[in-house]
């Protein structure tokens, strides 16, 4: 995940509390899903940014798991998510990020 | 009238030391941690010269490769072994890195550059042998620096050192002390983007025959900034790079727009050659030393080479036009607009589907897209996935939304319209660019019709807005508008016509010929005369077998855009369409068809002449023709077939015969009144027929009257020849040069592309497989075709059903042999020296007669 990105994401959870955050990813693929989730919740797997080392725990999704899509008005996400539905591998993504979750989320 | 795109360059020059000095992964690793495991194996990681210069998505970026080509190898690529060495390709070259350095020395006016006295003079005798450089421009090796005072330059005054095989062979100082514009780090690439632009545009002239007077403008399109710090981006690298390419007559100006910044760049000049402003501009990029081996930790982690290892540079002129490039159509340019929004549906619906819209056109238009055409290579490996497969995805995905194509017709969508892709990861260098160059002989070749140019720019990079920005422009075929506007271009367009072997003499040619340049129509006579009038030109020939092999030369090279002659051995399938005026009331007609075999099924071959005769008539100018069929051997089937097309969406207007009874199956009486436009029968009819209606007036031997039996036609048969009899008159003649333009201006090969979508979208091929079997031969046995050989012979005398097998009874002896068509019926073709034994075994088997 960039830097900068990591430094926000950091500095928002310190500021509210990791357990009121979730992070929503737009990756175009499960590696690089799995990998920004990772960052978020069991630290940079790099050690390249802020957040190595740093095991925030937080709640991540990926915009076309299900449980963003509920979330969402069904018109304003068809006009800004569907088309990519046909894009995506949508099941790679959900497995990636399901197995992160697993691992290392802590709410 | 729309501009064209009248030539590409595209160079890349390899740079293994600058990844590890300058590209920002390693700078940025080296500032947080200089001890590295990374940095410390990088070195072993970096490809030699050689081993980048044959990598395959290299060879394609400067044109050795097609994208098409480039598909065929399994990925990836990195892997595969490849067997080009070049250098210099179709497009431009890769530079290696020395020569490279000493470009940038040239490139530097202010005695920023020094370089060492011993390297300095090895770069110099290598760019003496460099075509493009200019010996004026090595007077900058005469001095060489020693390496203390250099290296002094790097550890005390901030100068970039310059390096070479991992050794300091050089330095850029700073332009000023304090001024953080002018930094040595900032020189440096703004050189970098310099010499690689000036190398492109180098290419660009030298690959495309262009005069370097002609160019007045030049758009510099890349992402540095040049400036001091009182004007940081003041820029110019336009005139910077035109003044080290000597395009003295030039000014010019930089568009910035991140990755968008080419495509924006290439709308500006299309438009201003359109509006008459300039008649040449030239667009063009050099590449950024900043993000060399930009993915080199993740390629490096999996034990790939750092693929990212070479600058790019691009260069295109923009022309005023001229009757044969390919046109940009500003009238479908997509814009990516402040409302526009961020969701990919939205960006890319405005780059794409909406712009086609306005222009009546769906996604399925679009032959191929050109969009962030990066190498997957170097993205996979790092995460960022394919990229332009991820776009294909996404316009097919907006294709499927709109209903244009099914859902499950994605996959196929991206293969049909897509490309893989091949460009460096040098930001605006991927980004719609890459494939102007094979776009633009594409289209020349009439393969493909429109390619859209989609450019992508993420503007949030430089902090001033989190719009996203893009823009896209459609390229296509000529369409030959130019002729209404100058009268100038109809000269452009030569027919060739060959005068020998008329029966009333070659004058008769030449007259007609006459007449032809007095209509404003360019002829090219090949006869044995030779004569010069304004429009007429002869080219001499030997005899009548050298006339034709002149005359095919000319085709074949572009020097003329069609042909009438007498005699012509079209393929099987290709048959004549022929052009009468009818008695009743001087209407014409089109006989499909005059001559040649459109199908060895009747049926089927009456059913493509309906079309081969709808393509002729609409492409010489009647918009709706009514097509009706003669009553001959086959005419019912033939109607059935045809109601059916129609039935299946194909548009084409039935004739009414005059007769009492209606009905679209012709008779006699229906002839003389031109009842139908298209009037369609087997060829061997209209053979007679066309005779008839053009020799009555005259008693028979003089051929006076109509436009003689017309072009052959055939689906994929891209050649232009009419066929004129050897009896024609001078009247006659003139009408078959008409009738030529006239399909030259309508875009013929355009019309019967098509047109043949159009009727194979009905489901022609089914209903041609579907009709009754004409009583065939037994299929031939499997034979092993001999190795091919030039054919210059032909037998005549072959029944048309027995064709295929007599060519395959040759093979079978070890002869090879082709199949053709003669003036009078099918012939067999074989090379000079087997003509005897060909002939011997033929007749024994009784495909031919006793001589």
């Amino acid at each position: 995940m960039d830097l900068e990105n990591q430094k926000r994401v950091k500095a928002l959870a310190e500021q509210y509390g990791p357990e009121n955050i979730i992070v929503i990813l737009g990756a175009a693929e499960g590696e690089a899903a799995g990998l920004a989730a990772e960052t978020v919740t069991a630290g940079d797997p790099t050690f390249a940014g802020p957040l190595a080392g740093v095991q925030l725990g937080l709640k991540v999704y990926h915009a076309c798991e299900p449980e963003i899509k509920e979330e969402v008005d069904g018109d304003v996400y068809d006009e800004q998510i569907s088309m990519m539905e046909l894009v995506l591998d949508v099941d790679d993504i959900r497995k990636e990020m399901e197995t992160i979750r697993e691992a290392h989320c802590k709410y | 009238m729309y501009s064209v795109l009248k030539g590409a360059g595209y160079i890349l020059a390899h740079v293994p030391d600058m990844v590890i000095h300058n590209g920002t992964t390693q700078t940025t690793q080296r500032a947080m941690d200089p001890d590295s495991e990374y940095l410390r194996n990088l070195g072993q990681s970096l490809r030699t010269y050689e081993e980048s210069r044959a990598y395959l998505p290299n060879q394609t970026y400067i044109g050795n490769v097609t994208p098409e080509e480039l598909a065929g190898y399994a990925q990836p690529w990195h892997e595969q072994a490849s067997r080009f060495q070049e250098r210099e390709g179709r497009f431009g070259e890769i530079m290696p890195e020395d020569e490279f350095i000493g470009l940038i020395a040239i490139c530097d006016v202010f005695d920023l550059v020094k370089l060492e006295a011993q390297f300095a003079a090895s770069v110099k005798q290598k760019l003496e042998a460099h075509k493009l450089i200019d010996s004026s421009q090595l007077s900058v090796f005469e001095k060489g620096d020693d390496l203390a005072g250099i290296q002094q330059l790097i550890a005390e005054e901030h100068a970039e050192a310059l390096y070479y095989q991992g050794q300091a062979v050089g330095c850029i100082k700073a332009a000023h002390d304090i001024d953080q514009s002018l930094s040595a780090h900032v020189i440096f690439e703004n050189l970098v983007s310099k010499a690689s632009c000036v190398l492109s545009i180098l290419h660009l002239i030298d690959k495309n025959n262009i005069n370097k007077e002609d160019i007045e403008y030049v758009i510099e399109c890349s992402e540095e900034a040049c400036g001091d710090m009182n004007q940081r981006g003041g820029g110019n690298f336009a005139k910077a790079a035109a003044e080290i390419a000597g395009l003295t007559n030039a000014t010019g100006s930089d568009i910035r727009g991140f990755c968008a910044g080419p495509t924006h760049a290439l709308v500006q000049a299309a438009s201003l050659v359109k509006a008459g402003t300039f008649k040449h501009v030239i667009v063009a990029a050099g590449g950024s030393t900043a993000k060399l081996g930009m993915n080199g930790k993740d390629h490096v982690r999996k034990g790939l080479p750092v693929l990212e290892d070479c600058v790019g540079g691009f260069a295109v002129l923009i022309s005023e036009n001229d009757g044969i490039s390919p046109e940009i159509n500003l009238d479908i340019v997509g814009r990516h607009t402040v409302g526009t929004g961020s969701s990919p549906q939205n960006v890319i619906s405005s780059l794409t589907a909406k712009a086609l819209e306005k222009a009546g056109l769906k996604l399925t238009d679009i032959d191929k897209y050109s969009v962030e055409m990066q190498n997957p290579d170097i993205t996979k490996p790092a995460g960022a996935g394919n990229v332009p497969e991820a776009n294909y995805k996404m316009i097919a995905a907006l294709a499927a939304m709109r209903g244009d194509i099914e859902k499950s017709q994605i996959a196929e969508f991206v293969r049909e319209h897509g490309m893989v892709g091949w460009a460096p990861t040098q930001g605006h260098i991927p980004s719609g660019v890459p494939y102007l160059g094979f776009a633009r002989a594409d289209m020349m070749e009439k393969k493909i019709s429109r390619a859209m140019f989609v450019g992508k720019g993420s503007l949030f990079l430089g902090r001033m807005t989190n719009l996203f920005d893009g823009i896209s422009f459609v390229l296509q075929q000529n369409s030959s508008q130019g002729r209404e506007e100058t009268g100038e271009l109809e000269n452009r367009k030569p027919i060739v016509i060959t005068a020998m072997g008329s029966e009333h003499g070659e004058e008769i040619i030449y007259e007609a010929a006459r007449n032809a340049a007095r209509k404003g129509i360019s002829v090219k006579v090949i006869g044995s005369t030779p004569v010069t009038e304004k429009n007429l030109e002869t080219v001499a020939a030997a005899s009548e077998e050298d006339g034709r092999k002149k005359m095919e030369e000319m085709l074949e090279s572009g020097a003329a855009y069609g042909a009438v002659t007498m005699h012509y051995p079209f393929p099987i399938g290709v048959s004549t369409v022929g052009r009468v005026i009818t008695p009743a009331a001087g209407k014409q007609m089109y006989l499909a068809t005059t001559t040649g075999t459109s199908s060895t099924n009747r049926v089927g071959g009456m059913v493509k002449n309906a079309i081969y005769g709808i393509v002729t008539a609409k492409a010489s100018g009647v918009m709706n023709p009514t097509v009706g069929i003669l009553n001959v051997d086959g005419a019912r089937q033939t109607e059935i077939a045809l109601q059916k097309l129609k039935q299946n969406g194909y548009d084409m207007t039935f004739a009414v015969s005059g007769r009492a009874d209606g009905g679209s199956v012709m008779r006699g009486n229906d002839l003389l009144t031109a009842a139908a436009d298209v009037m369609v029968m087997d060829s061997l009819t209209g053979n007679v027929l066309v005779k008839v209606f053009s020799a009555y007036t005259t008693g028979g031997g003089y051929e006076s009257v109509g436009y003689g039996y017309g072009p052959g036609v055939c689906e994929n048969f891209n050649k232009l020849v009419l066929i004129i009899s050897r009896a024609s008159g001078i009247p006659l003649v003139t009408g078959a040069l008409e009738f030529a333009k006239e399909l030259i201006d309508g875009n013929y090969q355009k019309v019967m592309a098509d047109e043949f979508a159009k009727a194979k979208k009905a489901g022609l091929d089914d209903i041609l497989k579907g009709l009754k079997q004409s009583k065939s031969a037994a299929a031939p046995p499997e034979v092993k075709v001999p190795p091919k050989e030039v054919v210059t012979e032909e037998i005549l005398g072959i029944e048309i059903m027995d064709l295929e097998e007599a060519v395959a009874c040759l093979w079978a002896v070890g002869i090879y042999a082709e199949s053709g068509m003669g003036c009078t019926g099918p012939v067999v073709l074989v090379a000079e020296v087997k003509l005897a034994k060909a002939k011997e075994i033929l007749t024994e088997k009784k495909y031919i007669g006793q001589e």
